[in-house]
């Protein structure tokens, strides 16, 4: 008999339970999927925060140009400066405008004037960043306001990990949730055959050989859940690329790169089959008792 | 197949189902195993294929202990045994053949001669136009006869039957009997048959051991030895 052909024949003859059994591997592989993205996404935003290592100084206002240029030489003369980029005012204003497009009760009221003065300074090594801040933080005279993106990637580090541990959290009780269901559906199931298995066994089949095509059985609905629901949320984030990374410019939230979602695929569907098959080992082992 | 009861107790709870009960099956024999209803038969054939494990005393089949056998081993000695039940333990959606196939797939028969061998069966219990009928669909002694050709199909070294004629009419009954005493003479199969059916018992002149409340209390194991005996001396020649 082979084991296959044995495990489709459970699961037409069954095909409420084997149905309960696919929703609930396909909505776990929902879940894990979306979660996927969103981790994908997050670590993007991070490594873009933390590739452009950036320190701003806004300037105390009526600095004229020398001490200006005093200023960008000292920051000049850092190691490992990349940048040293001086915003006017006027410049400031502009960039103002530019992100509140379209916004007019923003961007009429606010002038050149009001709007300060800054320097950014761009590194390769963001341990400069660090002496930056210690030594001009205390420049009241040409110094307003530092801000150091150290803050933002400790904030937005503290964000991804809440989301993580949550996320993780959350998948991990839908995976439990999902192994004992399973596990209790090929339970039944067992229960259903349990003369055909107990005739089997007489005859001297193997445990091995009258679990196996539970195993399978439980195998087929981590793979065909796990497909089904990736795929599904795989689509529907493509589909709604543009919008959602249009929240996120200029960082690429949601991947374009099908190898990406062909690893994230590959690894839900090993994910899935180990699932389906340790809930089937413990469905059934509990109910092959001679 | 040897088998070998030695002092064996089985016990459910305060119950005991069989109590010191010692006896040798050998190769080849034939025998029947009576006693009324809850006197321990069906307990000593479930020992037999280890369904259930003795409280104590040894059971060992070929030397080899069921109590503390491998798993492996187990399933080996159940694969050299074919078993017939009173209420046929056919599986109902399997057809005939592949409930025969089923068995055959089991012992790893090959599979280019499975087939072969189901066809061999069929004839040898005479259920050519039921082949392809599922349990549902036959009458008792066919069911019956589905059993047997399961049990036959493996070619096992003994046959099991737990009151296989409880269910049938007399005539399907002694059809039955004849073929497991063909079977029995022919291939040398062991057959052990648990069975009410006194007629039956006495006609055939095997071994008899008869149970009751879980004790052995009669096992005649050299009947017929002692009747070859008495007629050997019968035809000597007078030595005096």
């Amino acid at each position: 008999m082979n084991p296959i052909k044995t495990s489709w024949h459970h699961i037409r003859r069954s095909p409420i339970q084997s149905f309960t059994a696919l929703l609930l591997m396909t909505f776990s592989f929902i879940l894990i999927s979306v979660f996927a993205i969103i981790t994908n996404g997050i670590v993007k935003t991070l490594n873009y925060f933390e590739t452009k290592p950036e320190i701003t100084i806004y300037l105390k206002d009526g600095l004229d140009n020398s001490a200006i240029e005093n200023l960008k030489t000292e920051l000049a003369n850092y190691k490992n400066i990349k940048e040293v980029r001086f915003i006017s005012k006027e410049k400031a204003l502009e960039i103002y405008r530019q992100q509140n497009q379209g916004n007019a009760d923003l961007t009429e009221m606010v002038t050149a004037s009001i709007l300060p003065a800054s320097v950014e300074v761009t590194v390769s090594d963001p341990a400069v960043l660090e002496q930056i801040y210690q030594n001009y933080a205390t420049r009241t005279d040409v110094v307003d306001e530092i801000i150091y993106q150290k803050d933002i990637i400790n904030t937005l580090l503290d964000w991804t990990n809440t989301i993580r541990k949550g996320g993780l959290a959350i998948t991990a009780i839908v995976l439990l949730v999902t192994f004992f269901a399973i596990s209790s559906i090929i339970g039944m199931k067992t229960t259903n055959r349990k003369d055909e298995i107990k005739i089997s066994r007489l005859l001297g089949a193997s445990s091995w050989y009258v679990k196996k095509p539970f195993l399978f059985e439980g195998i087929f609905y981590g793979v065909l859940g796990s497909f089904v629901g990736s795929v599904l949320v795989f689509a529907a984030f493509i589909i709604k690329r543009q919008l959602i990374n249009s929240f996120f410019t200029p960082i690429e939230f949601v991947p374009n790169d099908l190898n990406l979602y062909l690893i994230f695929l590959g690894a839900e569907i090993v994910l899935g089959s180990l699932i389906g098959f340790f809930a089937s080992l413990i469905g059934v082992k509990r109910y092959i008792k001679f | 197949m040897k088998i070998v009861f030695n002092n064996v107790d089985k016990n459910y709870g305060l119950i005991n189902a069989i109590k010191d009960v010692t006896f040798t099956v050998d190769p080849g024999e034939f025998i029947f195993i009576v006693g009324p209803s809850g006197a321990g038969k069906s307990t000593i054939l479930k020992l037999i294929l280890n369904q259930i494990k003795p409280s104590n005393g040894v059971l060992t089949i070929n030397d080899i202990d069921l109590k503390f056998g491998k798993k492996n081993n187990i399933d080996k000695i159940r694969q050299k045994i074919g078993v017939i039940f009173q209420d046929y333990q056919l599986i109902m959606d399997k057809s005939v053949e592949e409930n025969i196939a089923l068995s055959l797939d089991i012992i790893k028969f090959p599979k280019d001669k499975i087939i072969a061998k189901i066809d061999e069966v069929i004839k040898e219990v005479n259920l050519n136009s039921r082949r392809y009928l599922f349990p549902s669909q036959l009458s008792g002694g066919e069911l019956q006869r589905a059993a047997l050709a399961r049990a036959l199909a493996i070619e096992p070294e003994v046959i099991i039957a737990d009151e296989p004629t409880g269910n049938l009419d007399m005539e399907n009954s002694w059809n039955l009997v004849k073929l497991l005493k063909n079977i029995n003479e022919k291939n040398g199969t062991t057959i052990i048959m648990t069975t009410h059916n006194q007629e039956i018992v006495d006609s055939l002149n095997k071994r008899k051991i008869e149970i009751r409340e879980g004790n052995i209390i009669s096992d005649s194991t050299n009947l017929p030895k002692i009747k070859k005996i008495k007629k050997k001396k019968k035809h000597e020649p007078n030595q005096n």
